[in-house]
């Protein structure tokens, strides 16, 4: 499961598990799902945690902070952890005889900068710096970066190699992503620079792109490398390097609301994220892991793109909103390459509310009915009515930014039945599942 | 015209909302075929009561006929009179049969995603329970299922809820006074029962669905099958129970009978569970 930063991966986690957890247990959750399933009985149960070196995530505490009254939205993720569930699921007619189908659903959780780093991996410092200061340069995000802007372009290009240079270049850069995350956008690199691992921070830490060519550049382009080894140690090798199906999911509401030039990077940061993920086998890596008795590292089979947060718009709005993502995932839009691998793997678009927060209800508007949503705001007890605006299903065009699109109110969820053991209110999730998990089933 | 976004706070607090019932699954999506073995038998014992007795009584006219005229016609009215009776019962029994068909009808309905069908079912449903003639003539402007189904729950479906959870705390009311007066705990168990079944119908009475023996008994295995599905009910049920028991009046009669609040919360749960059995429009 991937996801920019905000994007909700911790709410749909915690959902995931506690509506299998409570389909397991009978309740009447996931419709769609128990379709599929074709009156099949499934157990589910959390799986124990081994001696796996990640650590375990913490569903029963992100529930009881959406169960509880007020609730609260899971904290903002700082490390890494894994869920994994597992399913026995029994067998239907003839098959009845042989043992129950057993499924393991390893999920992993992780702050959702840390995802653009994984495009890191591929490319070299004067690449990336080349890239980031024309991005830089851009005039919707140079006010932001006027200060790292002045300073580097005010180095001698054969600086040499001083401390003091590379902590305040490295200082001045990290604010500037700050400032620029704060004002809606997404393609942010490096993800540890916004969320630092946890523990002290390494000594190579210090770095900011530049295209120099003296001792300094030199310096920069060491941490680099240092910076891009441990991104492939503690993130690509253990978490994405045994991957065979991927939910990614995507805030398109929130970059509909920031405007074009969010919503254009919000997008281009998903693209580079999804293109650093393995689509296709390689035969000369399956040979080479063949060679040394391993198995040969997986591809990813299946994908599912999930526009998340569909429940602040009405219902008659979720379908623009899955055929934005469709448009927007296959065609891409301004600068963002597109994914290419829509021939090479099975993909479905999606709208989905991973916790629901709203009810929709007719709003009689200007004399006309419109369909909007309503919920209670974290905090206060009285209900807001919300119509934000018309998503559109193909990306926006210049008519659309004329019209404002409003900012999501923060809603809170709504209660889950029973204190979670009836599930957790969701929309579409089923759907997801059963597009997952349709070939193993 | 365009419609400008906002978003606004309402006035008065709100209760933090709860995720909309489930949808009632049709009670045979996963059951045997209908007319089984035991029903096929009934029938015939049905058909042969009837027919053998209307072959009998159709002799014995035809032999009254031959004593005297006056006595012919005389035991043709009556066994008329009979039958026909028995006739209109019958004919009850097919409608009430029918018009939970027809609910089940209109839910495919709404969850078909056809627009027409929905909104043909709309207006359909709208012109069948009380409170929708009010609600018809938006149903007709707005021309679009989603907002239609809206304006239905916000509506005749709240109205409607809301009565059969009255009626429903009435029946509980009436089960708890009763449990208190009569002295045999076998008989308290007749006395929740017959209110129950009396409490399904005037819960489906409410809805336009005006059910006899039979009817009556597709409903009651609906309203399992709603009841069961519904978690949340029973939470409603609980909150209902507690604050009914909660009348200082009802505690100082009953101290702690606890079988008095547990038929209370089933009867709460039971009109519940009808409402949501009789109640076609999908939640939101």
């Amino acid at each position: 499961m991937t996801g920019l930063a905000r994007a909700g991966k911790t709410a749909f986690l915690t959902s995931l598990a506690a509506n299998l957890l409570a389909l397991g247990a009978g309740q009447p959750v996931l419709p769609g799902f128990a379709r599929r399933l074709g009156g099949r009985r499934v157990q589910v149960a959390l799986a124990p945690s081994g001696a796996s070196g990640l650590p375990r995530f913490d569903h029963p505490r992100h529930l009881a902070a959406l169960t509880r009254d007020p609730p609260a939205w899971p904290e903002r993720t700082s490390a890494a952890s894994m869920l994994a569930l597992d399913l026995v699921i029994g067998r239907e007619s003839l098959g009845f005889a042989l043992p129950s189908q057993r499924l393991r659903l390893e999920l992993l959780d992780y702050p959702g900068e840390w995802l653009l780093d994984l495009p890191l991996l591929r490319t070299d410092f004067a690449d990336w710096s080349a890239a980031v200061l024309r991005r830089l340069q851009a005039p919707a995000v140079a006010p932001h970066a006027a200060g790292f802007m002045a300073f580097n372009s005010a180095l001698p290009a054969g600086a040499t190699a001083d401390e003091s240079l590379a902590a305040t270049g490295h200082r001045l850069y990290r604010a500037t992503l700050h400032r620029l995350r704060d004002a809606g956008l997404s393609l942010l690199q490096p993800g540890r620079f916004l969320m630092p691992a946890p523990g002290p921070e390494p000594a190579w830490t210090p770095f900011f792109p530049n295209l120099g060519t003296g001792g300094l550049e030199s310096l920069l382009a060491r941490r680099y490398a240092a910076y891009v080894q441990a991104v492939q140690r503690d993130l690509q090798e253990p978490m994405f390097g045994n991957l065979d199906r991927i939910v990614v999911l995507v805030d398109l509401l929130s970059a509909l609301h920031a405007g074009p030039d969010a919503f254009g990077d919000a997008a281009a940061a998903v693209s580079a994220a999804a293109g650093a993920l393995r689509w296709r086998r390689s035969w000369i890596e399956a040979a080479w892991a063949l060679g040394q008795l391993r198995l040969p590292p997986r591809v990813v089979s299946r994908v599912a793109f999930a526009a998340t947060k569909s429940d602040h718009v009405a219902e008659r709005q979720r379908g623009n909103l899955a055929a934005l993502l469709r448009n927007v995932a296959e065609g891409g839009i301004g600068d963002a390459p597109d994914f290419g691998f829509a021939a090479a793997v099975p993909t479905s678009h999606l709208a989905i509310a991973a916790v629901r927060c709203t009810e929709d209800f007719v709003w009689t508007l200007d004399g006309r009915p419109v369909s909007a949503v309503r919920g209670r705001r974290i905090g206060d007890e009285r209900l807001l009515r919300s119509y934000p605006g018309e998503v559109p299903d193909r990306p926006p065009d210049d008519a659309f930014w004329a019209h404002p699109f409003l900012q999501l109110p923060d809603f809170e969820p709504l209660r889950p039945p029973q204190g979670g053991r009836g599930g957790v209110p969701e929309l579409g999730l089923d759907a997801l599942l059963c597009f997952l998990l349709d070939d193993v089933l | 015209m365009r419609v400008e976004p906002r978003i606004e706070l309402e006035e008065e607090p709100a209760p933090r909302l709860e995720p909309p019932l489930p949808a009632v699954v049709a009670a045979d999506t996963f059951a045997p075929p209908r007319t089984g073995t035991a029903a096929l038998a009934l029938l015939g014992a049905v058909v042969l009561a009837l027919g053998l007795a209307g072959l009998s009584v159709g002799n014995f006219v035809a032999d009254q006929f031959a004593r005297a005229t006056w006595l012919g016609w005389a035991t043709l009215g009556v066994a008329g009179a009979g039958f026909g009776l028995i006739g209109a019962g019958l004919l009850r029994e097919v409608r009430a049969l029918l018009a939970l068909r027809h609910v089940d009808g209109l839910r495919d309905a709404f969850a078909s995603g056809n627009a027409g069908r929905m909104m043909r079912a709309a207006v359909s449903w709208s012109h069948t329970v009380p409170g929708g003639a009010t609600v018809a003539p938006a149903l007709q402007a707005v021309n679009d299922p989603d907002a239609a189904l809206a304006l239905l729950r916000a509506g005749p479906c709240r109205t409607l809820r809301e009565d059969a959870d009255r009626l429903g705390r009435s029946a509980a009311v009436q089960a708890v006074a009763g449990i208190a007066a009569i002295p045999s705990p076998a008989l308290d168990v007749l006395f929740v029962g017959w209110r129950g079944v009396r409490l399904v119908r005037e819960v489906a009475a409410l809805y336009g669905v005006r059910p006899g023996v039979l009817g009556t008994l597709g409903l009651l295995r609906r309203a399992a099958t709603a009841a069961t599905l519904v978690g949340a009910a029973s939470l409603a049920g609980n909150t209902a129970a507690q604050a009914l028991l909660s009348s200082p009046l009802l505690a100082h009669a009953l101290g702690d009978a606890a079988a008095a609040g547990v038929a209370a919360r089933r009867l709460v749960v039971l009109a519940r569970a009808t409402a949501l059995a009789c109640d076609p429009v999908p939640p939101g």
